[in-house]
C-alpha cells in the first residue's frame, strides 16, 4: 500500500510536469496507450507507464502486459535521462529491453527535451516583471550554490589527494636543532665575552 | 418452513424476505449518493483511493478494452477505466441505483469524460448484455450489497469474453486479532457518528458495518468465483485484510 502511494505521489507530480510544459503533450503524443513496463531490479518492483487523454498513468504492478520492458537497477535507469546511453547501457548488458524500442525512447526523449517556461508560469502570480526578476534571482543563487559546490569538491578533492601536515617533518627538525645549537653557541660566546669585559673592567 | 428460509436473505445483521433486499439497499444508497464521496474520503482516511489504484493495476486493461464497471457508483474506476481504454474502447457504468449513477455521470461529465462511456441501471444478477460482451469486469463495493452473489458471479462470467477478467473490490476479513478488534470498535462506534454529523444518516452507515461483517471471507468468495466458473482465482489482501481485490479469469 506504501509503495501504492508513492507511486501515486510521482503520477501526479509527472502530470504537473506535463501542465508546466505544454509541448510535453504533443511530444507524448505518438506512444498514446502504448504501455511500458518498467522494472527495478535492485528494488524489486515493477512500473507501468501510459500515457492516454493528455494524462500520464503510472501503477505498480505484478502484469506481464507490455508494449516495451526496460530492465536495469535504479542507477542504469537514471541513466537513461541521456538518450544516447541507451544503445551503450544495453551492449554492456546494464539494461534488457524488450518489445518496441521506440517506446522507451519516445518517453526518454520527451523528459530530457522538457523546458519549462518558468517566469511565465510565476507571471501569472506575480506579474511579467517580478516574475522575470524573481527567476533571474533564482538562476542567479542556482549559479552561485554551483560555483560553491564545484570549489567545494575541488578543494575535498586536494584535501584527499594530498598530505596533511599534522607534524612538522623530520628535515625541519633537523634545522631547528641545528639554528639552535648555533643559538647555544653564539649566547655562550656573548657571555663569554660580557663576561670578559666585566673582568677587564674590575682590573682597571 | 424450507421455502420461507430459502426466500430470506441478511441484510446487515437483520434477516429479510429476498425479495425486499434489493429496495432496502436502493434506499440506503438513495440516502447516502449526495455524500458519498466525501464520506468515502472521510470514512477510509483517503485509503480507498489507494485501494482503487490496486484495482486498476491489476486490471491489465488497455486501448480497445470493453469493460463494465458494475455497481460502480460515482465513477472512480470508471473515470480511469475511460482515459487507459481511448476512444476505440468503452466503458459501462452500471449500478442498480438510480441516484448512484446520476451522481455519477454528472461527475464525470464535469470532469470532461464523455464519448466512451454508456451510463446503465443493471441488477448484476441478470446483467442485460449478450455472451462474451466484456474484457473486463469490476465490482468494487457492490458484491455484498447483492442478493444472490452466486446468480451474479455467474451473470458476470457468462458476459465476460474468454481470456477476461473480473476484480472483485470488497471488504473482508481483517488477518490480524488486533486489527479486527480496531476495526471493529471503528467500524460500530465512529462510523455511524460519522454518518449522522457528515451525512445525517447513521442508519446507512450502520448496515454498512452490519454488511461487511455478512460479506463472506477472502477464502469463501474465491470458492464462490470458483464454482461460478471463473479459473486461476487468486486474492490480495490490502491494509491487512480490511480489503481484499479477487480476481479471476474466464478461458
Amino acid at each position: 500500500m506504501f509503495t501504492n502511494f508513492l507511486v501515486a505521489i510521482v503520477e501526479r507530480i509527472l502530470n504537473t510536469s506535463l501542465k508546466l510544459d505544454s509541448t510535453l503533450i504533443d511530444k507524448l503524443a505518438p506512444i498514446a496507450h502504448k504501455q511500458l513496463l518498467i522494472e527495478i531490479r535492485d528494488w524489486q518492483q515493477r512500473f507501468l507507464l501510459v500515457f492516454s487523454d493528455q494524462q500520464l498513468h503510472l501503477y505498480s504492478t505484478e502484469e506481464n502486459q507490455y508494449d516495451c520492458m526496460i530492465s536495469g537497477d535504479i542507477d542504469t535507469l537514471m541513466a537513461l535521462q541521456n538518450p544516447a546511453m541507451l544503445t551503450q547501457l544495453i551492449r554492456q548488458d546494464k539494461l534488457d529491453l524488450q518489445g518496441d524500442l521506440n517506446i522507451a525512447q519516445g518517453f526518454s526523449n520527451a523528459f530530457a527535451a522538457m523546458d519549462v517556461d518558468w517566469p511565465e508560469h510565476f507571471s501569472r502570480y506575480l506579474g511579467d516583471a517580478p516574475a522575470q526578476q524573481l527567476w533571474l534571482s533564482l538562476k542567479s543563487v542556482q549559479q552561485k550554490g554551483q560555483a560553491a559546490d564545484k570549489k567545494l569538491a575541488t578543494t575535498l578533492s586536494q584535501l584527499c589527494q594530498d598530505e596533511l601536515k599534522v607534524t612538522i617533518h623530520p628535515i625541519e627538525l633537523e634545522q631547528f636543532k641545528q639554528h639552535t645549537r648555533q643559538l647555544k653557541g653564539h649566547v655562550a660566546q656573548l657571555e663569554q665575552r660580557i663576561n670578559r669585559l666585566l673582568q677587564n673592567h674590575s682590573i682597571q | 418452513m424450507n421455502e420461507n428460509q430459502q426466500k430470506t436473505t441478511h441484510f446487515g445483521y437483520q434477516t429479510v424476505a429476498e425479495t425486499d433486499k434489493a429496495s432496502m439497499v436502493a434506499d440506503v444508497f438513495h440516502s447516502v449518493a449526495a455524500k458519498y464521496d466525501v464520506m468515502n474520503d472521510l470514512m477510509s482516511f483517503g485509503i480507498h483511493r489507494l485501494w482503487k489504484r490496486q484495482t486498476i493495476a491489476s486490471s491489465g486493461v488497455r486501448k480497445g478494452h470493453h469493460v463494465l464497471d458494475l455497481a460502480g457508483g460515482t465513477g472512480d474506476l470508471t473515470a480511469k477505466f475511460s482515459q487507459l481504454v481511448g476512444e476505440t474502447g468503452q466503458v459501462v457504468l452500471g449500478d442498480i441505483n438510480s441516484s448512484m449513477l446520476k451522481v455519477g455521470r454528472e461527475k464525470l461529465h464535469n470532469l470532461g469524460l464523455v464519448g466512451n462511456i454508456d451510463y446503465v441501471q443493471m441488477n448484476a444478477e441478470a446483467l442485460p448484455f449478450p455472451d462474451n460482451s466484456f474484457d473486463l469486469i469490476t465490482i468494487a463495493f457492490g458484491l455484498r450489497n447483492v442478493t444472490d452473489k452466486d446468480k451474479a458471479l455467474r451473470s458476470m462470467y457468462r458476459i465476460l469474453k474468454p481470456g477476461g477478467r473480473l476484480l472483485v473490490l470488497e471488504f473482508s476479513k481483517p488477518e490480524h486479532e488486533a486489527l479486527s478488534k480496531a476495526y471493529d470498535f471503528y467500524s460500530f462506534n465512529l462510523l455511524p457518528t460519522m454518518g449522522k454529523l457528515v451525512a445525517n444518516d447513521s442508519e446507512s452507515y450502520k448496515y454498512l458495518a452490519e454488511s461487511i461483517r455478512m460479506h463472506p471471507d477472502q477464502d469463501t468468495l474465491k470458492a464462490m468465483m470458483n464454482d461460478a466458473g471463473f479459473e486461476q482465482t487468486t486474492y490480495q489482501n490490502l491494509t491487512g485484510g480490511i480489503v481484499a481485490l479477487h480476481r479471476g479469469f474466464k478461458y
